[in-house]
């Protein structure tokens, strides 16, 4: 999905004001997951087992290199192919290339947040290529061609109803099917997909660069099957994707599980090392492994923003945020949205691109109590701010209010005088004549003023 | 704080041969900006005191089902009147290629020797679909595909389990198609190979990992419909382990 991140604030209006469903639907899954996120770090150290994780990944981090270099190593020892893509062109390129080497009419795809990023699905359907996402949520979003709205729960803005609705349209299901019947369509027409695609595609949750694993978590069995049935297996990997060891993958499969869903760990992980080489050996013939960088180097040489590189695509900041939950994913106009996109964008796609992101957020700091490898959002967010500051991309009313406020807040005189006219004619009044201050008390009360400034106070003595 | 503002994805368009040392170059850059961070080692977490039965603990809480042979029969006998439990519908039965005869149900009239075939039998009795005990990459694509998508109930065998997370170990090694797709998965794990923690299992299984493994820790459910979990969406919707030894 291409980004318009711009107009984030008029697509959240729109999504509050004219799809209150969206909000319900959204609030109550995310409410649900939080609490069962809660509920599974109860359960474990969770304090000590993501300060282990935040450790583990800022080792990687500060060794990327030797460990991106020793993971090619082992998989093609595997018997893997590695390609590496520096920006989504590249990444689409050599998928479309390798599919036209196996002359592939069909794909069946995992869910994956990087494939979406790159853009890859249309490249493939203008290829000619049939693509079918085969986890449910994404298929659904598929059907609809919308964009998932949530790193995990990609159809979580949609109702039952709607479902309903589609499947009746679509799949000639009764209109009244509940789940259980809607599934069963579904895993019919997919189940076929599976038997007949010449090629898998998925992303991957983690590369073990000891061992050349990619690892994938999921609970339907798809990703099970994709990377099983089909003859060629293509991963695309985000670099910042590597852990340095199995014995770190055990860690990180419970820890992402309990993060994204509460669970110990997903019903189903899949391990791929490579194709089925040796006699008995059962699987592809050929697995491609894409190293993908598409700015993530660009976050990585950043100050601050390295630090969400961290990032396992749980969506528990998501979850716990209170404005994430108001509108969904699609407000925030590209794949990644809610804390963690508003911190991540910037990076990857220039801080331009991802303007007002930073800013979509109170702060609370939910998100970073919320995060199995503590990534800092509330201070990313903050440094995003201030950078948007000093290169000028902040709104001008906001840079006049902020100039002004330091015009009156240097000059003693001149403070005074605007404390005593903000007692007298009532701040809440006086706040909505001001920049700014005028959009930000439309939608809140605002507390009324002591009838004598501060500084009157302080001279009395303050009982 | 440095901006990336203004750099243009599109500038990276070219043949592939450079990306490679260009993204390691830049990597490399970026990691001489601060300071090398060292592993923490391994995470400290306790080991659950029984395996086996925190196992089954797990898996069933997981939505699992672990079922226990009768001590007095064989291991096949007791299989064969365990699949007849099933139900009358239940007829077509698919065999992992790694599944030892002793642990293969025992059928009158196919010897379980009769590798990849088929036979048409009466109604309600139990006919046996044996994946070919090698890589497709030498067999005909589909054959092993086929078989298992009309079974009934695939049966596999487990390389081990994990108490802690609830999962079985399923290797490659295996017929990944029986471990997938009959709507019932019935797995033998040998009782001797239930590790207490995840990790043990995966460094354990490291020096002799196949092309691939899944762990399996409870049936296949999704809850992308109206938030409502429904089983079975693409794997298996039953998944039973049988502790065996």
């Amino acid at each position: 999905m291409s980004a318009r991140i711009g107009d984030y604030a008029t697509r959240s209006r729109e999504a509050i004001r004219n799809h209150p469903e969206v909000r319900t639907a959204v609030t109550g899954a995310t409410v649900a997951f939080d609490e069962k996120r809660r509920r599974a770090y109860g359960e474990v150290d969770a304090d000590l087992w993501r300060r282990w994780a935040e450790a583990v990944k800022n080792h990687l981090l500060t060794h990327l290199g030797d460990y991106l270099v020793e993971a090619e190593a082992r998989l093609e020892a595997n018997g893997a192919h590695v390609h590496w893509a520096r920006g989504a062109d590249e990444a689409r390129e050599i998928v479309l290339e390798l599919a036209s080497r196996h002359s592939v009419r069909s794909v069946v795809k995992g869910k994956s947040m990087l494939t979406e990023e790159v853009e890859l699905n249309p490249a493939l359907e203008r290829a000619g290529i049939e693509v079918y996402e085969t986890d449910l949520g994404e298929y659904i979003l598929q059907l609809l061609d919308e964009p998932p709205s949530h790193i995990v729960g990609p159809a979580i803005h949609k109702t039952l109803e709607q479902v309903q609705r589609l499947f009746a349209d679509r799949l000639e299901t009764d209109p009244g099917g509940d789940p259980d019947e809607l599934a069963r369509a579904a895993r019919g027409v997919l189940r076929d997909a599976f038997i007949n695609a010449d090629m898998g595609i998925t992303g991957g949750n983690f590369l073990v660069a000891e061992t050349g694993t990619v690892a994938l978590i999921e609970n339907e069995g798809n990703i099970r099957l994709t990377t099983s049935l089909p003859r060629v297996h293509v991963a695309l990997v985000g670099i910042e994707k590597l852990l340095p060891r199995m014995s770190d993958l055990a860690g990180f499969l419970q820890l992402t599980s309990r993060a994204a869903t509460g669970q110990s760990i997903g019903c189903f992980v899949s391990l791929v090392q490579g194709p089925a080489a040796a006699p008995g050996d059962d699987g592809p013939e050929e697995v491609h492994v894409i190293l993908v960088d598409n700015g993530r180097t660009d976050v990585l040489v950043h100050e601050h923003a390295w630090e969400a590189l961290r990032c396992v695509r749980c969506g528990a900041c998501l979850n716990t945020c209170p404005v994430y939950r108001q509108t969904g994913g699609h407000a925030y106009g590209w794949v990644y949205s809610g804390p963690i996109g508003s911190v991540l964008d910037p990076g990857l796609l220039g801080l331009h691109e991802a303007m007002p992101l930073p800013f979509a957020s109170s702060l609370c700091g939910a998100c970073f109590d919320a995060c199995p490898v503590r990534i800092p959002i509330p201070e990313l967010l903050l440094a995003w701010r201030e950078e948007a500051q000093q290169q000028g991309l902040t709104p001008w009313k906001e840079r006049a209010a902020l100039a002004g406020l330091a015009n009156v807040a240097t000059r003693p005189p001149l403070y005074r005088l605007a404390g005593r006219v903000g007692t007298r004619l009532g701040a809440a009044r006086a706040a909505r004549k001001l920049p700014m201050l005028g959009d930000w008390s439309n939608d809140r009360s605002l507390p009324s003023p002591s009838p004598r400034t501060f500084r009157q106070l302080w001279r009395e003595g303050i009982k | 704080m440095s901006g990336s503002a203004t750099r243009d994805r599109r500038e990276s368009f070219g043949d592939d041969g450079g990306a490679r040392a260009r993204i390691l170059a830049r990597v490399t850059r970026a990691t001489t900006l601060r300071d090398r961070l060292r592993h923490p080692g391994r995470l400290e977490s306790p080991a659950p005191p029984d395996p086996a039965a925190t196992f089954v603990k797990r898996f069933t809480s997981q939505g699992g089902e672990v079922a226990t042979p009768d001590p007095d029969r064989s291991p096949r006998d007791w299989l064969t009147s365990f699949l007849e439990g099933l139900g009358d519908d239940v007829t077509t039965i698919a065999i992992g290629a790694d599944v030892p005869t002793r642990l293969q149900p025992r059928s009158p009239d196919v010897p379980p020797a009769d590798a990849g075939t088929a036979r048409e039998e009466s109604p309600g009795q139990l006919h046996y679909l044996i994946a070919p005990a090698v890589s497709r990459n030498s067999v005909e694509p589909m054959r092993h595909v086929a078989p298992a998508a009309q079974a009934a109930v695939g049966v596999s065998l487990a390389w081990g389990a994990v108490a802690e997370t609830g999962s079985l170990i399923l290797p490659s090694t295996g017929t990944r198609a029986v471990q997938l797709l009959p709507p019932v998965h019935i797995v033998w794990v040998p009782a001797d190979r239930v590790f207490a923690r995840l990790e043990d299992a995966l460094i354990e299984l490291q020096p002799r990992l196949p092309a691939g493994v899944g762990l399996h820790s409870g049936p296949s459910k999704s809850a992308d419909i109206g938030q409502t979990v429904v089983t079975g969406v693409h794997g298996p919707g039953r998944s039973i382990a049988v502790l065996e030894g």
